[in-house]
C-alpha cells in the first residue's frame, strides 16, 4: 500500500490525528509561535498572515472532562468544556496565545474563564456581530482592524495587506483541496471514507496552512490510485451538526453498515467550502466568515417569504444532497447548543419536505452514549433499507 | 416443507420469545436479570419444547431488543424499533403510531404502510419507562402489580413535578406523609408518566390509530392516562409484550422470502444452543 | 416576614415594601392590557428586556410583549410544564433556555388551536405583528428565539438589532474601540426605528423619542439613588422584593410610570430607614445575591433566608442601572437620541473597567462585587446556577473563584435549579444548602473574621 513506502497521505493525516498537537510541538521546538483557538470563525488567515500558526483546539469523545468542572459551569456546551478540560490538562501546554470569536454564548462567555485560567501571553476575544447587513459587516471590519492592530503588536511587526492577501490565497488554497477530496465521495460507492475524510480534515486544522494543502494533496492523489473501497454498504448518510472534532461519530455510522458521504459540519463542508473572493483583503475575510459561512450562530435576514428564507438558510444542504446521493440525514446536536437547538425544528422540516429522513439525534458529545446512538442509527438505516 | 420463523426480544427487563408460522405456535416471557446471555438460549428452549421442534427445524432466527448481540445463535439482528413496527402492524393492521413503555425505555414509532417513517426513543431518563413506577411504588409501600387498579379509584390526580425519578420518590412518600390519599399520588404518578412519553412522541406528529405496547400497556392507569392526554383510546394487542418477538419472527420471514424470490443462500448461524461466551 | 408559600394553596408571597407588593397586580393589568391590545388591533411587539430599544417602542405606541417575563410568570405560577413539553414535542431540547421553551411551546399551541391554549396564565401571550430580537453579547436566545419562532407564525417579520459592547481586554483599551461600537449600535438601531415605521405605518416622532429618552437617564439616577439606599442597617429592603421591583426597570423603561414607581419605592425606604425599620428585625447576616437569575417558581426561598436571619441589601441580578452622572462623559452633551441610548448602553456596560485595570489580575464582574461588599457590609456570596440560561449563569463558579483570590476569602453558596424549570427545583435540598449556609456564616461571624 503507498502510505508504508512514501509516509504521505493517509498515514501522516492518522499520524496527526493520533497525536493531535504533535506538529505544533515539533514547531514551536523550532521557535515558531501557536496561537489556538476556537471554533470555524476565527479568520484563521490572519494568524497566518501575522507568522503564528493556527491550531484548532479540540476536544477529547474519550476523556471524562474533570478539570472543567472546578472553572467552568456544566451547563455549558460539552464541546466547550472537553476543550478546556484539554487545555487544563496540558495537552496544548505549547500555545503561546487563545483567539476566541464571538461564535456563541457558550463560546463567548467563557472568554473570561479560558483568559484567566490559561495565562497564556495573549488572548483576544473577536467580538463578530450576529447581523449579516452593511452596518454589521462594517462593524466586523472595524473588529478585524483591531485584531490585525493587536496581533501586529504580539508579533512585534505591522501585518502587511500584502502578507494577509498572500494568506488569503493559501487558506483559499486549502479549502479548494478540501472541495476536491470531497468530490471523490460523489462516487458509489464513494473513493474514501468518511471516516477517513473526518480524520484527514482533523489532523489538517493542527498543522500550517502550507502543510495542509500537501498532505491533502498527497491524500487525493492516494485515495484515486488505490481505486475504492470494497465493502457495499446500504445506505448514504449525510451529517448534519456543529462541530465533531472525532472520528468515533463517523465510525459508528460507517459500521453499522452506512457510507457517510456528506456533512455540514465543522470541520467539514461548512468550514472549507465558501473561500474569501472579494479583494479587499480584511473587506474579503469580514464577508467570508459573516455572509458566506452558513451557520446557525449567524443571523440571517429575511428576504422574501418563509420558504425562501428557508432556502437561503438551508438550501446548501438540499443542494449537497441532490449533489452527493444523500439517502437519510443525521442530525446530530450537543445538548446545551443554542445556535443548533432553536433551529432542529426547521432543519427537520426543511430536509424532508424536500424528501429525505431525517434522524434527530441530541447527545452528549462524549461516546459514553455510544451503546444508545448504536441502535438508534441502526434503526434508521433499517427505516431506510425499508424504502 | 413448512417453514417456521424464531423472533427473541431480550429487553432490559424482560426477554420473550416466539416461534411463528402463520401463527404464534408458542411464546416465551421471563425476566432478564444481569446473566442475559445464558438466559437467551434457555428461553429459546423453552419455547421449542412449547412448540415440539427441534432447533434445527427453525429457518430463521432474529434477535431484537437491548440484548441483541449477545444471542449467538441469531442469524440477523434487528432493532426493537423496526421489530415492533413490524409486529403491531400485523397485529392491528390500522395502527399509525405505536407506544412501546418498557422497562427501562421508551418508545414512539411512526408507521407508514406498515413501515417504519420515523421514531423517538428515550433510554436515558427512567422518567417515562416502567423503572418510574417501580422505584415510586417501592418508595410508597404498594405492590407495582396493583398500581394501576389503584390510580383508577383516584379522586383528584396530585401534580408531582420533579421528573427526575429518585426526588419523584421523595415527593410522594411526602405527600403520602401529608396526608393526600394514596389513590390520588398514584394517579398523578401515571399522569407524570404519560406527560413525559406524550412529549417524547409528540416528536412524531401523533396520527390514529395509537398503539401501545410493552409493559407500560399492561397497566390499567396508565392506559387511561395516556387515552387522557391525547383525547382518545388507544388500541392494546392481546399480549403487550410479545410485539417485538412477533416482529422479529416476522421479520425474519420477510428476509427468507426476499431471499428465495432472488435466488440468493442466506448466511445463517449454527443451529446450536449454547451460552454465549465472550469469544462468541 | 417568614411566611412561606406552600405551592398547593395560592398565598402570595409576602414583600417588605409596600412597592413591591403592588407589583404583582401590575404585571398582570400589563399582560391583560396586551391581550386587550391584540383585540383593539394596536400594534404588538414581542420583545425582550435590555436591548436599547424601550423608549422607541414607547414613542411610537407599540405595545410590546414581554415574551421573558409571560414565562416567567408561568413559572411562577408553576405553570409552565405544559408549554415545556410542548416545545420538547417540536423537538426542540429542554437544554434550552427554559424562558424559550415556554415561549415557543406556548406559541406552538397557540397556532395549532387558533386561540389561547386551555386557562392560560394571566389571559396568555397575545399573538404579535413583529417580533424584536437582539443579536449582541447578552445571550443567543435573543437571536434565535424569534426565529424559531417564525416556523409557527411564518407571517410575522423579525428585526434583530445587534447592540454589543465591548470586551474588557489587556491588549486595548475599550476607548479605542467605543466608537465604532457606538456607531455600529447607531445604524442598527435607525434599522429598528425604519422596520417599525415600516410595520405600524407610523412615524417616529424624535421629539418625543429625545423625551423619553432623557425620562430614562433620570429613572436611571433615581433607581441607582433608591436603591442605594438599601446600604442602611438595618436594610429596608432585599433582593426578594427587587425581583419584584425590577418591573419597571426593565418592563417601563421610559414610561412615567416607571418614574412614580421609583419615586415613590425612594419615599418608602427613606421613611422604613428613619423608623430603624429592616427586612427583619434582628438582622444577623448581610448577604448579596452575586449572580444568576432566580428560580421564579421559588421566590419564597428569599422568606426562608430571612427566617433565618439573613437578608440580601444588594444583588446583581437586575440591577441595570448605574448614575449617569457617574459616566466618564457628559452624556447630556448628546443630544441625538440614538446616539444617546447607544452611549449610554456602551458606558453602562464597561462602567467598571476602569477599576477592574486598576487592581492586579482582578475583573470588572469582580469589582463590582467587590465593590457592593464593601458599600453594603456584606457578610457572603449567593449565586444562582439555572441550567438553561447560559447568559447569566455561566461564569459564576469563576468569579467566586477569582473573588477569593484579588479580594478576601468570604463564605459563599452556589444554588442550584431553573428559572422556569421546576423539576429541576428539590425544596428540601435547597433549604439543606441554606441551612449549611448560615451555619458557616455563623461560624465566620463569631470568629470575629
Amino acid at each position: 500500500m503507498p502510505e508504508e513506502a512514501a509516509g504521505k497521505g493517509l498515514a501522516v493525516a492518522d499520524r496527526y490525528y493520533q497525536d493531535y498537537g504533535s506538529r505544533a510541538r515539533e514547531l514551536k521546538r523550532q521557535g515558531k509561535k501557536i496561537l489556538g483557538y476556537l471554533c470555524a470563525f476565527v479568520p484563521v488567515e490572519i494568524i497566518t498572515a501575522a507568522g503564528f500558526i493556527p491550531f484548532r483546539i479540540k476536544g477529547d469523545v474519550n476523556e471524562p472532562i474533570t478539570k472543567a468542572d472546578t472553572e467552568m459551569e456544566t451547563i455549558v456546551c460539552p464541546l466547550v468544556r472537553s476543550c478546556f478540560d484539554m487545555s487544563l490538562k496540558g495537552s496544548y501546554e505549547f500555545l503561546d496565545g487563545i483567539v476566541i470569536p464571538h461564535a456563541c454564548d457558550s463560546i463567548c462567555r467563557t472568554y473570561d474563564v479560558w483568559k484567566y485560567s490559561l495565562n497564556l501571553p495573549y488572548s483576544h476575544l473577536i467580538n463578530m456581530p450576529h447581523g449579516t447587513g452593511k452596518p454589521s459587516l462594517d462593524f466586523y471590519q472595524a473588529l478585524l482592524g483591531t485584531f490585525r492592530t493587536s496581533l501586529s503588536k504580539f508579533a512585534g511587526v505591522e501585518i502587511s495587506d500584502r502578507e494577509l492577501i498572500q494568506a488569503i490565497k493559501l487558506h483559499n488554497q486549502n479549502r479548494a483541496k478540501v472541495r476536491e477530496l470531497y468530490g471523490l465521495r460523489k462516487a458509489s460507492p464513494p473513493l474514501i471514507s468518511g471516516t477517513e475524510v473526518a480524520k484527514v480534515l482533523i489532523a489538517s486544522v493542527s498543522i500550517p496552512v502550507e502543510e495542509s494543502i500537501k498532505m491533502l494533496g498527497d491524500v487525493i492523489e492516494e485515495v484515486r490510485q488505490r481505486g475504492g473501497v470494497p465493502a457495499r454498504k446500504s445506505a448514504r448518510i449525510m451529517v448534519v451538526g456543529a462541530q465533531v472534532d472525532s472520528i468515533a461519530f463517523i465510525k459508528l455510522i460507517e459500521d453499522s453498515g452506512a457510507w457517510v458521504v456528506a456533512d455540514d459540519l465543522c470541520p467539514g463542508a461548512r468550514e472549507f467550502f465558501p473561500d474569501v473572493t472579494v479583494a479587499d483583503p480584511i473587506e474579503g475575510i469580514a464577508e467570508r466568515y459573516l455572509r458566506k459561512v452558513k451557520c446557525g450562530r449567524t443571523y440571517r435576514e429575511m428576504e422574501g417569504n418563509y420558504e425562501e428564507y428557508l432556502e437561503d438558510r438551508f438550501g446548501h444542504m438540499s443542494r449537497m444532497i441532490k449533489d452527493f446521493n444523500v439517502d437519510g440525514v443525521v442530525l446530530y446536536i450537543y445538548k446545551y447548543c443554542d445556535p443548533f437547538g432553536f433551529e432542529v425544528p426547521q432543519i427537520k422540516s426543511y430536509i424532508e419536505s424536500k424528501g429525505t429522513p431525517v434522524l434527530y439525534l441530541e447527545d452528549e458529545y462524549s461516546m459514553s452514549t455510544i451503546g444508545r446512538l448504536r441502535t438508534r442509527i441502526q434503526a434508521f438505516l433499517e427505516l431506510l433499507g425499508s424504502k | 416443507m413448512s417453514q417456521y420463523f424464531a423472533g427473541i426480544d431480550l429487553g432490559s427487563t424482560m426477554t420473550k420469545a416466539v416461534i411463528m408460522n402463520q401463527a404464534v405456535l408458542a411464546s416465551v416471557i421471563g425476566p432478564t436479570g444481569p446473566e442475559h446471555r445464558k438466559l437467551a438460549n434457555r428461553v429459546m428452549e423453552e419455547a421449542l419444547t412449547r412448540a415440539k421442534l427441534p432447533f434445527a427445524d427453525i429457518t430463521y432466527v432474529v434477535a431484537t431488543g437491548y440484548g441483541r448481540i449477545n444471542v449467538p445463535f441469531a442469524d440477523k439482528q434487528i432493532t426493537e424499533i423496526s421489530c415492533h413496527a413490524r409486529g403491531v402492524s400485523y397485529l392491528l393492521p390500522e395502527v399509525k403510531t405505536v407506544i412501546d413503555i418498557g422497562g427501562q425505555d421508551s418508545k414512539g414509532i411512526k408507521l407508514k404502510d406498515g413501515r417504519v417513517v420515523d421514531f423517538v426513543m428515550n433510554d436515558k431518563c427512567a422518567a417515562g419507562t416502567g423503572r418510574f413506577l417501580e422505584v415510586t411504588a417501592e418508595g410508597l409501600g404498594v405492590k407495582l402489580d396493583d398500581m394501576g387498579k389503584l390510580a383508577l379509584t383516584a379522586k383528584n390526580a396530585v401534580r408531582i413535578s420533579n421528573t427526575c425519578t429518585v426526588f419523584a420518590t421523595q415527593e410522594v412518600v411526602s405527600k403520602l406523609a401529608e396526608g393526600m390519599p394514596l389513590p390520588d399520588i398514584i394517579a398523578g404518578l401515571h399522569e407524570a408518566i404519560a406527560a413525559r412519553v406524550y412529549s417524547m412522541v409528540g416528536r412524531l406528529k401523533i396520527e390514529k390509530e395509537v398503539a401501545l405496547t410493552g409493559g407500560g400497556a399492561k397497566d390499567i392507569g396508565l392506559v387511561k392516562a395516556l387515552e387522557t392526554k391525547l383525547g382518545y383510546s388507544v388500541l392494546v394487542p392481546p399480549e403487550p409484550l410479545l410485539t417485538g418477538a412477533i416482529g422479529a419472527a416476522l421479520l425474519g420471514k420477510d428476509i427468507v422470502k426476499e431471499a428465495e424470490k432472488k435466488g440468493e443462500t442466506l448466511p445463517r448461524s449454527e443451529r446450536r444452543l449454547t451460552e454465549a461466551t465472550f469469544f462468541t | 416576614m417568614t411566611e412561606e408559600k406552600k405551592p398547593e394553596e395560592k398565598k402570595k408571597r409576602k414583600t417588605a415594601t409596600e412597592a413591591a407588593s403592588k407589583i404583582g397586580p401590575m404585571v398582570k393589568a400589563t399582560i391583560g392590557g396586551t391581550v386587550q391590545a391584540r383585540e383593539e388591533g394596536k400594534p404588538i411587539a414581542y420583545s425582550f428586556i435590555c436591548c436599547c430599544y424601550d423608549e422607541i417602542i414607547r414613542a411610537m405606541d407599540i405595545v410590546p410583549v414581554w415574551t421573558e417575563n409571560y414565562a416567567g410568570v408561568c413559572g411562577a405560577k408553576r405553570d409552565a410544564q405544559r408549554f415545556l413539553e410542548r416545545a420538547e414535542a417540536e423537538n426542540f431540547s429542554r437544554s434550552l433556555c427554559t424562558y424559550a421553551l415556554c415561549g415557543l411551546g406556548f406559541d406552538a399551541w397557540r397556532e395549532e388551536l387558533g386561540e389561547m391554549p386551555p386557562e392560560p396564565p394571566w389571559g396568555g401571550q397575545a399573538r404579535p405583528d413583529m417580533m424584536l430580537g437582539s443579536g449582541q453579547m447578552l445571550c443567543d436566545p435573543r437571536n434565535k428565539w424569534y426565529q424559531a419562532a417564525q416556523h409557527y407564525m411564518p407571517d410575522i417579520p423579525v428585526y434583530d438589532a445587534g447592540a454589543p459592547w465591548p470586551p474588557y481586554e489587556d491588549d486595548y483599551d475599550y476607548r479605542e474601540v467605543q466608537d465604532y461600537y457606538v456607531k455600529y449600535i447607531v445604524e442598527e438601531l435607525k434599522g429598528l426605528v425604519k422596520f417599525l415605521e415600516k410595520h405600524t405605518g407610523r412615524k417616529m416622532d424624535w421629539d418625543r423619542l429625545s423625551e423619553l429618552v432623557d425620562l430614562a437617564d433620570r429613572t436611571w439616577n433615581l433607581i441607582w439613588e433608591t436603591y442605594e439606599l438599601r446600604r442602611a442597617v438595618p436594610t429596608p429592603m432585599g433582593t426578594g422584593d427587587a425581583m419584584n421591583t425590577m418591573v419597571p426597570m426593565v418592563f417601563m423603561m421610559g414610561t412615567q410610570e416607571a418614574y412614580d414607581f421609583y419615586q415613590e419605592l425612594n419615599d418608602e425606604l427613606k421613611h422604613k430607614i428613619a423608623n430603624k425599620e429592616g427586612v427583619i428585625p434582628d438582622e444577623k447576616y448581610r448577604l448579596i445575591w452575586g449572580g444568576g437569575l432566580p428560580s421564579w417558581f421559588a421566590l419564597s426561598d428569599f422568606n426562608y433566608f430571612n427566617s433565618k436571619g439573613a437578608v440580601f441589601p444588594v444583588e446583581v441580578t437586575y440591577r441595570m442601572v448605574e448614575a449617569i452622572y457617574h459616566f466618564d462623559i457628559d452624556l447630556s452633551k448628546i443630544t441625538d437620541p440614538l446616539e444617546h441610548i447607544a452611549w449610554r448602553w456602551v458606558k453602562f456596560w464597561t462602567y467598571w473597567y476602569d477599576k477592574a485595570k486598576k487592581r492586579l489580575g482582578s475583573h470588572p464582574d469582580v469589582e463590582r462585587l467587590i465593590q457592593y461588599i464593601e458599600d453594603y457590609k456584606i457578610d457572603g456570596i449567593v449565586m444562582h446556577e439555572a441550567f438553561s440560561c447560559r447568559s447569566w449563569h455561566v461564569g459564576l463558579i469563576w468569579q467566586l473563584n477569582l473573588l477569593k483570590k484579588v479580594y478576601k476569602d468570604i463564605p459563599s453558596l452556589i444554588l442550584e435549579s431553573d428559572i422556569v424549570d421546576i423539576s429541576s427545583y428539590n425544596e428540601a435540598d435547597t433549604r439543606a444548602r441554606i441551612d449549611t449556609f448560615i451555619d458557616t456564616l455563623e461560624a465566620v461571624k463569631s470568629q470575629g473574621r
